[in-house]
Formats: C-alpha cells, structure tokens, sequence
C-alpha cells in the first residue's frame, strides 16, 4: 500500500528546520566576511590565535572536568542511595535538584560571594579558593541535568537485584559502585558529563562575577569588542556542542541493548 | 546440630508481621523448598538467610556461627535471583569468576575454577558470551555457576525459574537437583509452583500470612496435609464440611451420607464439624467388592486434562472432582449418569475441627 505523504508534516518540519538552520547559515556566512570582498577563515585564525582564547578556554576545560568528576561523584552515589534505600526521598531529591532553575545564577553567586568573601569563610581572597567556589557553584547549576541523566540510567537497570547479587558474591560498597553500578550506566554518565561539559563552557554570571578568565566571559568580551570574531566564536562553540554530542552517542553506542533482562527468549 | 538452623524467627515490616514464629533445622546437603502464595514470607525468610533484611526477632546459623546480624557480603551464602541479576558489563566468564576475584583468589586458580563451572552447566564454549547473548535458561545457569562458584555455604534460590517457558523450567529443575545433589550442598529454594517444589525437594516447608503450616518431604505433604492451607495449596483438592459420628471408628456424616477415615486427630468428640479432604484420583467408580464409602454420584461434566480426565460429580449437595487417567480405549460415563463412586477410608483426611 503507497504510504500518504502528510504535507503538513513536512511544512512544520522544514519550517522549524529553517528556523534553526538560517541563523546558523547567517553566522557562518558573516564569520568569513572579515576580508572585504573575499570569503576566509581569518576571523576563526584570529580567534584561534588569541592567546586568551586559549587560556579561557583550557581554563574552562579543567574546571568543567573538575566539575564532572565531582559533581558525578557527589550525585551518582546520592541517586544510587535514593534508588537502593530511600525511594521515598525522591520527590525530595528531585525538588531540589530542581533548584537551580529556580533560582537564577545571579542569585546563586551574590550568595556565594556574600557568604565567603569575608571571614571566616574568605575564600575570594585567594585564586584557587575563588576557582575552588566556582567550581561549586557550577556543580550546582549543571546539577538538574546531571542528576536527571544518572537517574534515567539507574531506572534502566534493576539497582537492588545488581547490588544483592554483588554483595552475596561478597562485594562492598566500593566495588558495588564502581565494578557494577558505573559501567552499567556508563551511557547515563557520559550524557550527564557532555551537558556539564556544554553548560560550564558557556556560563557567564558566575565566572563574570567571580572575576575568574572563563570562556563565557571572554565570549562577551569578544561579542562587545569585535564584529566578526563573535560570529566564530558562536559557530565554534556550536561544533563543540555538537561533537560533545556525537561523542555520547559514539561512546553509548550499542550498549542500550544490554538490559537487565535483555536477550530473554 | 543442624547445619542451618532458623530459631524463633520473627520479621516485622512497621505494623506487619511478614514471618511470625519461624523454626527449622536443615541438614547438610539437604534441600528444602520455602512454599506458599504471594506475600506468605518465603522471600523475606529466604533474605534473612541471605543477611538482607535483619530479623526483628531470633537467629539465623550456619555451621554452628551466629550469622543474625553479619552483613550478606560477609557471609558465605550463594544467591540465584529470579531476574538471573547477571551484570551486563561483563562476560560470562566476568560474572562467574566475580566472587572469586573479591576473595582475591589466584589468577590460574580462578581459571581453572570458571572452567569447572562453565563445564557443569553445560556452556563451555560461551565463556566470553555477554549475557544478552543468551537465552534466559542460559542466563539462569550462568547465574547458579556464578553463585556456586564461590563454594557457599549455602545455596539460596529466589523462584529461580519463574521468568522461564514451561519446557525450559522442568529440565532446568532437573538440573539444578542433579548439580545440587552432585556438589552436595545445602539448599534453600523458593517458589510458589507446588509441582516445581513436590518435584526438586527433600523436604517442604509450606507457608501462609508468615506463619510455617507444614513442613514435611514431598510425600507427606502431599499425602498427609495437616491443615486445610496445605490441602488446598499443594494439588487440587476436595474439602468439605463433616460432623463426627464416631471419633473411635473414624465415622463421620456429610450431607446425612456416612464416611469412614483411617484418619485420626485427637480430641474429636461425637458431633464436632470437621473439614474433610480427598484427593480427585482417590475417587473412583466402586467395584462390587467395595462395601465402604460406596456413594451415589450424578455426573455433572467431564474436563480433558491431557494425561488426566477430570469428572465433576455432585454427591447430595456438594460436588467432587475425581480424576482418571486417560487412555484411548478409557469407557466415559454420559453426563447426567448416576453411577457408584467410592475411596479408600485412607483417602478421607480429616483437617481440622471448626470449633
């Protein structure tokens, strides 16, 4: 039987298709216009010589990876624990995971910077304290995502079986965590990481505010002192996103059809 | 002195008492299956054993060791869940040799031992299998060679067979007996399947609302249930409503037709209501040589079973099942027939008295 083409369809598909992709276009297209009357990559060679280019950027990079490694480390065994023993806390965990998108991040750093800028907490005093406390307060920002995608994948396997049967083999805490329960929602992990990874990247307020060199506030600084470095910049960031994205799906790939009761027949 | 020994047993869940008064001595190498409905214990008891839920009251040991209170990864107890709970990150050969690496034994050691377990379940060559690879039958074996692996103490099976097809779930019965009984090792298995415990179990332990109601080998509790529960949980069952005529001679009235037990339970006085139960094979159309229990029956409607023919009678005003055995040449009654059916005064059990 011929399958009918839903023409209404395919209008909202390229219409919200066009809706994304011409300011891309638009970007792009400015971004080579550096040189009058020549289409070139000099504002990207610009950018990608600009030594604070590459100092935000790495900057945001570890803090984004340190950012990562706690913030998993904080959540994973918070969720686990929910999932395992305290199913009834979950509304609770989740409302305050929730948190950050209730309260801006304005907020957040006024806060932070009320509470340690003098004593006894005065960590803004020193540089690896003030990176210390923004590393936190991103933790907490990027914390909706992370917690939602290690909870997605917990939900994926049976928690309390997998750990009952490690533990009767005679696994710890430790062994349960790491041997069983990480590598089986490591999709979950890696997804919870590449948002973390995007939002730090990106953040503006809390960095701008604790007068740290991140790479969101060098992107301001670019959009308010240049023309076509920020076009470059945005399509730069863009193809960051998007390889942190075609990395979790290159990394979790063929591992969905592994479930718990997978393969039964 | 018991290998396993349960002692005063007693688990509370807020106001719920999940098992009450749970006593029982098992022997090494012996295999004893939890038996009840949903909710009757027999899982909550299973994971006291596994050191997954702590008893509120009494003790659990093991060889002689108070084991009440150990934590499960300090106690030599083997699981085999329901849902396999093989890890899917890692191999077959991962998983069975999981609880050996945790006991940081030694690499040609672990070798040879996920070998000998590959062997005595049959898949030799599926070591480097992921479980989704398998069939669930396979991922139960994994998972029993996993379990057996770490040479427990005890084996404990949590219904390991009720993800799986009919077929599938009688030969890997089979199995798990033959392994069992090859590695001589104490068992504890449950299930709600009477037909799954009568067949794998040296003894029953039958259960309801938490409390133990029988416990007994196969045989006994098939043949000699002591309460109604146990009656009318293990195999079809016909109970009726008696009054004790004769306590001595085992006489006893039902719907004004008299019956005689061999069964005997003290303290029946004359006119006591009791429960009476007979089996549906126990019945049969009577020869003329038999003088006892020879009653009138009105055939009601004929089942096939398969192998069984079951026969609805009404005898008074209560109805019988009795089973046959079928065969191609067998001779069936015409529903509406009233024909002689009668049993054996052994086949009457009398239950229990109802006041």
């Amino acid at each position: 039987m011929k399958k009918k083409i839903n023409l209404w369809a395919w209008f909202w598909i390229v219409l919200g298709a066009l809706y994304f992709l011409v300011p891309l276009y638009g970007t792009f297209d400015f971004s080579l216009h550096e040189k009058r009357g020549v289409l070139s990559f000099f504002a990207y060679q610009n950018v990608l010589m600009d030594p604070r280019f590459r100092e935000s950027f790495t900057y945001s990079v570890l803090m984004a990876l340190a950012t990562i490694v706690v913030g998993l480390l904080l959540i994973v065994p918070t969720a686990y624990w929910v999932h395992l023993r305290l199913p009834q806390a979950r509304p609770l965990i989740e409302f305050i995971t929730l948190m950050p998108f209730v309260v801006p991040a304005i907020v957040l750093v006024f806060g932070l910077i009320r509470i340690y800028s003098g004593p006894p907490l005065a960590f803004t005093n020193s540089e690896q304290l003030t990176n210390l406390l923004l590393m936190c307060g991103y933790v907490v920002v990027a914390m909706p995502y992370t917690y939602r995608s290690v909870d997605t994948g917990l939900r994926a396997i049976d928690v309390r079986t997998l750990t009952e049967a490690a533990q009767s083999l005679g696994a710890g805490w430790f062994t349960i965590l790491f041997r069983v329960i990480f590598p089986n929602i490591r999709a979950a992990l890696l997804s919870g990481a590449f948002l973390t990874f995007a939002i730090v990247i990106g953040e503006f307020t809390i960095a701008s505010l604790l007068n740290r060199p991140a790479f969101g506030p060098y992107l301001v600084y670019m959009g308010n002192n240049r023309a076509y470095e920020p076009a470059a910049l945005a399509i730069i960031s863009f193809a960051l996103t998007w390889a942190a994205i075609g990395l979790i799906q290159l990394l979790s790939h063929g591992r969905s059809d592994q479930g718990q009761l997978g393969g039964m027949h | 002195m018991a290998f396993l020994e349960l002692t005063k047993i007693r688990k509370q869940f807020g106001q719920v008492a999940a098992v009450e008064d749970f006593n029982l001595q098992v022997e090494r190498g012996e295999f004893v299956s939890f038996l009840g409905p949903s909710g009757c214990g027999k899982t909550t008891t299973l994971r006291m054993i596994a050191g997954f839920e702590i008893p509120t009251e009494g003790q659990v040991s093991v060889d002689g060791a108070d084991i009440t209170n150990q934590a499960p990864n300090q106690r030599n107890v083997g699981m085999v869940f329901q849902s396999y709970a093989l890890f899917p990150n890692m191999t077959v050969a991962q998983n069975i040799s999981f609880g050996l690496r945790i006991r940081k034994e030694s690499e040609s050691a672990i070798k040879e031992r996920v070998t000998e377990m590959l062997a005595l379940i049959h898949l030799d060559q599926r070591g480097s299998s992921y479980p989704y690879q398998l069939s669930g039958g396979q991922q139960q074996r994994v998972a029993l060679a996993r379990a057996l692996a770490i040479r427990p103490q005890v084996l404990l099976l949590d219904e390991p067979l009720s993800a799986l097809d009919a077929k599938i779930r009688i030969s890997l019965r089979s199995e798990i007996r033959a392994i069992q009984k090859e590695l001589g090792i104490t068992a504890i298995y449950v299930t709600h399947d009477q037909e799954e415990a009568l067949s794998i179990s040296d003894r029953i332990v039958v259960m309801s609302h938490g409390h133990m109601e029988q416990v007994g080998t196969p045989f006994e509790i098939y043949n000699f249930p002591k309460t109604a529960f146990v009656a009318n949980f293990v195999g079809t069952l016909n109970t009726v409503e008696a009054i004790m005529v004769d306590p001595e001679k085992g006489v006893l009235k039902m719907d004004g037709i008299q019956f005689e037990s061999a069964s005997r339970v003290d303290g029946l006085k004359k006119g006591d209501k009791i429960s009476i139960a007979i089996r549906p094979e126990r019945l049969s159309f009577a020869s003329e040589q038999r003088k006892a229990n020879v009653v009138d029956a009105k055939i009601e409607n004929i089942t096939f079973l398969g192998s069984v023919v079951r026969i609805q009678v009404t005898v008074g005003k209560t109805k019988f099942n009795m089973d046959t055995f079928n065969n191609p040449f067998l001779e069936l009654p015409k529903i509406g027939d009233v024909l002689e059916v009668t049993c054996s005064r052994e086949a009457v059990l009398i239950l229990d008295r109802q006041n």
